[in-house]
């Protein structure tokens, strides 16, 4: 029997085993901790690789947890399937590759960055709890398992955002977060519970096969609909993101990104693997591309005028995001007409996918610069930071790449994927691309103004003794400028490699399903 | 809507944009170099202007802070912004409440559309 | 058919004065307490959907013959939720101590030191 088979209960296995055995490790001291934190995440990335390997070579790969047989996924002649199943489609892969590069740049980062603090064995836990519920939203196949994922991930969160719990704000934004976040969860289990009842199954492929459109899917469609996008930072409940990713420890925000996406994935799993081509209206559709077009528009008008850095960067999260929904909203408009999805709605979802691993990559890195700025100067707000390009150009090159690569300056990665995004929605109205633009164009402001502001003029006196940059934390910074070069000087090879497999596995709604039922549909 | 949104060209190559970039250096080094190097380091040759002024001292004073960026464009949208402040007024309830007003209107329209 | 449907009404009506709970109250205890009558609600309903009328409890042992069993998976599904409603509780609670030591209110509208 092969390894690589086991390669999905893997993936859970080992952060989980590193989140519980951390506080054993701690008591050994400091080194053996931080080495025990840096070969977990080590391990966690190269599962994640050779996953993403396997599923490129062998197509969807399932496993059963539980059974006799870890591919058996309709024991005994069942009609339907009865255990927790994980499937790991392209796309699913595809993501997790980008949650582990993040959750690893996050754990280099952590090392020096939270030196001085205690109950750092606790942060570490909380950190792998946090991976191990990003990942488990990324490639489980049942519902009721992708809500307990949810509640993994949102609950260390919880505990990771208010870690400085001697500073008020930090403690107020992890409220604001979790009453936000648990009135979302509980409608999420509230779809889960009428999908269930009409259905009696849980499996997201099984139920592909029998969904029907009437009342009830249409309010479970609704509120897993409102509820994941309440997690990701869509227009009118992204008001926790700001808070949350500011106070955060500047790690749990490079990794909160990647969590964000993880409901971002679940919107589209439910949008095209679960429901598919038996919506009757295009509806969630155009709610996706109005959400994108205004999170678009109104966060980045936000952010130009911040003061404060991470609220500003993370005011350019709820942009982004904004790109994707549009993006994959546009491909999900077109998906039951096959010229108009072969014309521009592949392309609109191929942006939208890319557009995820980029922003991912630039957005954590951007995340880790302040980071950088904060341990460097003891402050996070601009206005007291001035002329740092001397102390730490390294920090000053790559937050120049990030910056460049958010803004979609060509020929970064950034551009590949925006640029994707402006032709696809150029076919349905040319309002929506001038609203990309204009988003781009004031991108590219607030970062011109962050970098002018921290970065260059003259050299205050209060800053003279600023902290050098230790060296693990610009190993954290290096390996996601490295992953933001490689995709930017490779760009072709990832759009075919990476992309187009995890956008085909997307709009193929017959294969996911064809995976656990074993091809009788 | 337009029948095809690929020109054909070949949309973007990373080599073009890097002889690119390498034209544009060669030039900005060019134009450096038709400087003057026989200045003397020290003197009042190496000073910054400022407006026939005193400079000061410490950095801080020159510096542009991060709040008069862009005051044009901040000065033009202040209603706006006015605006924006009103909703993100930064209670809790009043962020549920935009939810659940959101969740009401889509499953309105997702149910009888 | 009311008579039939009387559980699933009332966690409709939990579930609202729940959610009413969360948006009108001013302690940030009593929100809390809005939020565990939505888990209590959103948990009776999965139990609820699983009762069929006149089933017996799911693993049968005694002697004698069933006609019907009451769904367990929903069961099992309500046992997980209610373990998670019960972390997110403490959790919560515990936020709110801090808060309290922090601001030295209860009162949700005086939490706003973060807006704009």
């Amino acid at each position: 029997m092969n390894w690589q088979a086991h390669l999905p209960a893997l993936l859970l296995a080992v952060p989980l085993l590193g989140a519980f055995a951390t506080p054993l490790f701690s008591l050994g001291g400091k080194t053996l901790r931080n080495a025990w934190f840096i070969v977990v995440s080590t391990f966690v990335f190269l599962i994640a690789l050779a996953l993403w390997h396997e599923v490129s070579v062998s197509g969807i790969l399932v496993y059963v947890m539980g059974g006799e047989n870890f591919a058996l996924t309709l024991p005994s002649g069942m009609k339907y399937p009865v255990r927790i199943i994980l499937e790991i489609d392209a796309l699913s892969a595809f993501m997790v590759l980008a949650g582990s590069i993040t959750s690893m740049a996050g754990a280099w980062f952590t090392l020096s960055y939270m030196d001085r603090f205690t109950g750092i064995s606790r942060f570490i836990s909380l950190y792998f709890l946090l991976t191990v519920g990003m990942l488990g939203m990324m490639v489980t196949g049942d519902l009721f398992n992708f809500f307990v994922f949810i509640e993994i991930a949102s609950v260390a969160s919880y505990g990771l955002v208010a870690f400085w719990r001697d500073k008020p704000q930090a403690v107020e934004a992890s409220f604001k977060y979790m009453l936000l976040s648990q009135v979302a969860a509980m409608l999420v289990l509230l779809a889960v519970g009428f999908l269930y009842g009409k259905y009696n199954v849980l499996n997201m492929g099984a139920l592909g096969s029998v969904m029907q459109m009437g009342l009830v899917e249409k309010f479970a469609l609704a509120m897993l609909f409102s509820a994941l996008a309440l997690k990701c930072g869509a227009f009118p409940m992204y008001l926790w993101i700001p808070d949350a990713y500011a106070e955060a420890p500047a790690s749990v925000s490079c990794l909160l990104v990647t969590v964000s996406q993880a409901s971002l994935y679940g919107i589209f799993r439910v949008a095209f693997s679960v429901y598919g081509l038996s919506m009757t209206n295009s509806v969630v559709a155009w709610a996706m591309i109005v959400l994108g077009l205004l999170s678009m528009l109104i966060a980045v008008s936000m952010a130009v005028v911040q003061h404060e850095v991470k609220r500003l960067m993370s005011y350019h999260a709820i942009s982004q995001t904004g790109y994707m929904l549009l993006g994959v909203g546009i491909g999900l408009l077109v998906l039951a007409d096959p010229q108009a999805l072969a014309e521009y709605g592949f392309t609109a979802i191929k942006g939208g996918v890319f557009h995820i691993f980029n922003h991912a990559m630039y957005k954590g890195l951007l995340f880790l610069t302040a980071g950088t700025l904060f341990y460097m100067t003891g402050t996070r707000d601009l206005n007291k930071m001035g002329g740092l390009i001397r102390k730490s150009p390294i920090t000053a090159t790559m937050f120049l790449i990030a910056a460049a690569a958010i803004a979609g300056l060509p020929p970064m990665n950034g551009y590949a994927s925006k640029l994707l995004i402006y032709q696809s929605s150029f076919a349905i109205h040319p309002f929506i691309t001038v609203v990309a633009l204009v988003t781009s164009v004031l991108t590219l402001a607030s970062f011109v103004k962050v970098f002018q502001t921290a970065f260059l003029g003259p050299e205050h006196k209060a800053l003279v003794n600023a902290k050098k940059v230790p060296a693990t934390m610009i190993i954290g910074m290096g390996m996601l400028t490295v992953a933001i070069l490689l995709l930017t000087f490779f760009p072709t090879w990832a759009l075919s490699n990476l992309v187009e497999p995890a956008a085909k596995a997307l709009v193929d709604q017959a294969g996911y399903i064809a995976a656990i039922m074993g091809g009788a549909f | 809507m337009w029948p095809k949104v690929v020109s054909g060209f070949g949309y973007w190559d990373i080599y073009v944009w890097l002889i690119f970039l390498a034209i544009a250096c060669f030039f900005t080094m060019w134009l450096r170099n038709t400087g003057r190097q026989d200045y003397k380091e020290g003197t009042y040759q190496d000073e910054i202007y400022f407006s026939g002024n005193d400079v000061p001292e410490d950095g801080e004073d020159i510096s542009v802070p991060a709040d008069s960026a862009y005051w044009g464009f901040t000065k033009f949208f202040r209603p706006y912004y006015d605006f924006m402040a009103l909703f993100h007024n930064g209670l809790a309830q009043d962020y549920l409440g935009y939810f659940v007003v959101f969740i009401a209107i889509l499953t309105a329209l997702i149910v009888f559309i | 058919m009311i008579i039939g449907n009387l559980p699933f009404l009332t966690v409709g009506i939990l579930f609202l004065i729940g959610l009413l709970a969360i948006l009108r109250e001013k302690n940030m205890i009593k929100i809390a307490i809005g939020i565990t009558i939505i888990e209590s609600a959103v948990n009776m309903f999965l139990i609820v959907l699983g009762y069929r009328l006149g089933g017996d409890i799911p693993v049968h042992f005694l002697k004698g013959e069933v006609d019907a069993m009451v769904l367990p998976t929903p069961q099992a599904l309500t046992l997980t939720a209610i373990v998670i409603a019960l972390a997110t509780s403490a959790l919560m609670l515990s936020v709110i101590m801090l808060l309290f030591k922090h601001y030295g209110t209860l009162n949700v509208d005086e939490i706003r030191r973060l807006r704009g």
